[in-house]
C-alpha cells in the first residue's frame, strides 16, 4: 500500500498538463484517467487485440485471458463472492435498464410494487417507469425530509407496502449526501425485497465490499472511477442474476440456437450479448488495480479536507443558497446564487475556466419538489488541489458580483 | 398584458439594442464588461407574464427554460416575436438574435443564417459557447414560424 501524495497523484493525469488553465470540478459527471489506464487501453490495442471467447487461435486466447483477468480484478476490487457475479455492461444506466427489464415477469407480477427514492438520478427512475407501466407494476417514491435527505420514516412506511424491489443510490449525484445504505438495505431485506444500489457516485468515494453491504445488485460506471467511458459493472449475487431475463440477445449469450428456440449460456455470458468492450474492461481493471495500491483512507481524508476548505470559503460569500450539507458528504456541493439561474452562474464560471455543471443534473423530480430551476454543482476529486478550491471560490465571488451588480 | 402590448413594448427595445448595445458590446474590453452588457440587454425586453407562459410556448432543447410568442402581419408580410428566458445571459443573447430578425418578411426569415449574422458582428464565440443554452433551438423555433 502506497501513501497518498497529492502532487504525485495529480502528476499521473496528463489531462492537467494539456489543460493547465482549468480548474476541473465536474468530477461527478466524469473523472480524468491516469496514465496507467490510458496505457493499458493503448497497449491492448497495439499488442493483444483480438476478439474474445471465440477464436481457435492463440491471439484470441490471449485476449480472452486478459479480458477475464479484468473480471477477476474487478471482482477482487469490490470483494464479490464469485467472478461470474461481475457482468460487464456499458455503465450504470445500462445496468439499471437490464435489472428493471430483467425482473419483470420473473420477480415482478402485475399488482406488485417497486420502491425508489426522490433523490434518484433519471437512470434509476425512467427504466422503472417504462417497464412498470407496461407490466402493471406500481412505482412508489420515498419523499425527502427538510434536509433533502431520504425520509427514513417514510421509507419504513413504504416498505410496509411490501415492494418486491427497492432501488436507490448510494450517494446522491446532485447533493453528494451519503445515504445510510447498510441500514436501508437491511430494512428492505427484512421485508423480503430485492435490493438494487446505484453506485455510480458511491464506488469512487469509498472502498466497496459488496458482500458486507449485502445488496442483491450494486451497479456503477467505469468513467466515474478513473476508467474509460462505455464500460460499467452490474454486480449481482448469483441467485439474483439468475432472475434476470436478458435485455440483449445475440451472440455469446447462448449455448444452443435453433429457429424454434435457443438455450441461454451460463453466467456471466448470458447477460453479455455480443462482443464486449474488451479494451474498456481492461482499462477499468487497470484503474481498480491502481486504486487498490493507494491508501484509500488518506484519499478520503484529503478530499474531506478540500471539501471543508470549500465550505469554509462559501460562508464568506454572501447571498448563496447551499443545498448540500457538509455532513456525510462525498465531495459534492450544489448551490445557487440567490435569485439567479444556475445556467448564468455556470457560464460565468466557465468564462473563468472553472468547469462545473449547472442545471438539473438528471434529477428533474428532485428540483421540481424544491421549486428550483436547478443548481450549480461543484464536485471534487483527489487530484484537485487547495489552489483549485481557492480559485473556484474567487471565481464564484466574481460571478455573484457580476450577476448582482 | 396582451400579446399586442408585448409586441409593442418589444419593438423599441430591440431597436435600441441594435443601435446602441451591439456597438457597445463589440467595444467592450474584458469579459466582465461583455457579460454585464449582455445581461442588461436581456433586461430591456419586457418579460412574458407567468400567466401567459403556456406550455406550448416553451422552446425545448434548452438547459434553462425559454418561451417564444409570434405574430405574423399578413398584409405587410412581417414576422414579429416576443421571447423570454429564465437565464439572463441566454436572454441577452436571444435579445440580440431577435433584434436581427424581428420584422423580417417571410422570405428574409427563411434565408436568415444566425451563424453568418453573428460572425459578421463578431459574436460567433457566444454562439458556439451557447450550444447547450438553447440559442440554436430558439432560432429553429423562430424559423418554424415561416409560412
Amino acid at each position: 500500500m502506497q501513501p497518498f501524495d497529492p502532487v504525485n497523484f495529480r502528476g499521473q493525469f496528463q489531462f492537467f498538463q494539456h489543460n493547465p488553465g482549468w480548474v476541473y470540478l465536474d468530477n461527478a459527471a466524469t473523472m480524468h484517467k491516469p496514465d496507467v489506464v490510458v496505457n493499458a487501453i493503448t497497449s491492448f490495442y497495439q499488442r493483444n487485440n483480438s476478439n474474445v471467447h471465440r477464436g481457435a487461435h492463440t491471439l484470441s486466447q490471449n485476449a480472452t485471458r486478459a479480458f477475464e483477468q479484468a473480471r477477476d480484478d474487478i471482482a477482487t476490487f469490490i470483494n464479490a463472492g464469485a467472478r461470474q457475479q461481475i457482468i460487464f455492461c456499458s455503465g450504470a444506466t445500462a445496468a439499471l435498464n437490464q435489472i428493471a427489464f430483467g425482473l419483470m415477469h420473473t420477480v415482478l407480477q402485475p399488482g406488485d410494487r417497486v420502491l425508489i427514492t426522490a433523490l434518484e438520478h433519471h437512470a434509476n427512475i425512467v427504466p422503472w417507469q417504462l417497464h412498470c407501466s407496461r407490466f402493471g407494476v406500481t412505482l412508489d417514491v420515498v419523499p425527502l425530509d427538510t434536509e433533502h435527505k431520504v425520509d427514513q420514516q417514510a421509507f419504513a412506511e413504504l416498505l410496509a407496502l411490501k415492494p418486491k424491489v427497492v432501488s436507490f443510490s448510494h450517494i446522491s449525484n446532485v447533493l453528494g449526501h451519503i445515504q445510510p445504505v447498510a441500514h436501508m438495505i437491511s430494512q428492505a431485506k427484512a421485508t423480503g425485497a430485492l435490493t438494487v444500489i446505484d453506485g455510480a457516485q458511491g464506488i469512487v468515494h469509498d472502498k466497496i465490499d459488496v458482500q458486507a453491504l449485502d445488496a442483491d445488485f450494486y451497479v456503477w460506471s467505469g468513467h466515474k472511477l478513473y476508467g474509460p467511458t462505455g464500460i460499467g459493472v452490474l454486480y449481482g449475487k448469483t441467485a439474483a442474476l439468475e432472475l434476470l431475463t436478458p435485455i440483449f440477445a445475440g451472440g455469446e449469450m447462448i449455448s444452443e440456437v435453433n429457429f424454434s428456440h435457443s438455450l441461454f449460456n451460463i453466467l456471466p455470458f448470458r447477460l453479455e450479448a455480443g462482443t464486449p468492450d474488451i479494451a474498456g474492461a481492461i482499462g477499468l481493471a487497470a484503474a481498480c488495480n491502481w486504486l487498490q495500491k493507494i491508501n484509500s483512507e488518506q484519499v478520503k481524508n484529503y478530499k474531506a479536507m478540500l471539501l471543508k476548505q470549500f465550505f469554509a470559503g462559501l460562508k464568506k460569500i454572501g447571498g448563496l443558497d447551499i443545498l448540500s450539507s457538509p455532513v456525510h458528504n462525498a465531495g459534492i456541493v450544489a448551490l445557487n446564487v440567490q435569485g439567479e439561474h444556475p445556467a448564468d452562474v455556470a457560464e460565468l464560471l466557465n468564462q473563468q475556466a472553472v468547469a462545473v455543471r449547472g442545471g438539473q443534473h438528471c434529477a428533474m423530480p428532485f428540483f421540481s419538489q424544491l421549486g428550483l430551476a436547478g443548481a450549480v454543482r461543484f464536485s471534487f476529486a483527489p487530484y484537485n488541489t487547495e489552489a483549485d478550491v481557492a480559485t473556484s471560490l474567487q471565481a464564484l465571488t466574481q460571478a455573484a458580483e457580476i450577476l448582482t451588480a | 398584458m396582451t400579446l399586442d402590448q408585448l409586441l409593442t413594448d418589444t419593438k423599441p427595445a430591440l431597436s435600441q439594442i441594435y443601435a446602441e448595445d451591439l456597438p457597445e458590446l463589440s467595444q467592450a474590453r474584458d469579459w466582465q464588461s461583455k457579460y454585464r452588457i449582455l445581461m442588461q440587454l436581456g433586461r430591456k425586453l419586457p418579460p412574458i407574464p407567468e400567466k401567459m407562459k403556456q406550455p406550448s410556448l416553451l422552446v425545448k432543447g434548452c438547459e434553462s427554460r425559454a418561451w417564444l410568442m409570434h405574430y405574423y402581419n399578413q398584409h405587410q408580410d412581417q414576422h414579429f416575436f416576443v421571447l423570454d428566458s429564465e437565464a439572463r445571459i441566454v436572454k441577452g443573447l436571444m435579445a440580440i438574435m431577435l433584434s436581427l430578425v424581428n420584422g423580417m418578411s417571410n422570405a428574409e426569415l427563411k434565408k436568415f443564417e444566425l451563424a453568418h449574422a453573428f460572425d459578421k458582428l463578431n459574436l460567433k464565440p457566444y454562439l458556439s459557447q451557447s450550444r447547450g443554452s438553447g440559442l440554436n433551438a430558439m432560432m429553429a423555433r423562430i424559423k418554424d414560424c415561416c409560412r
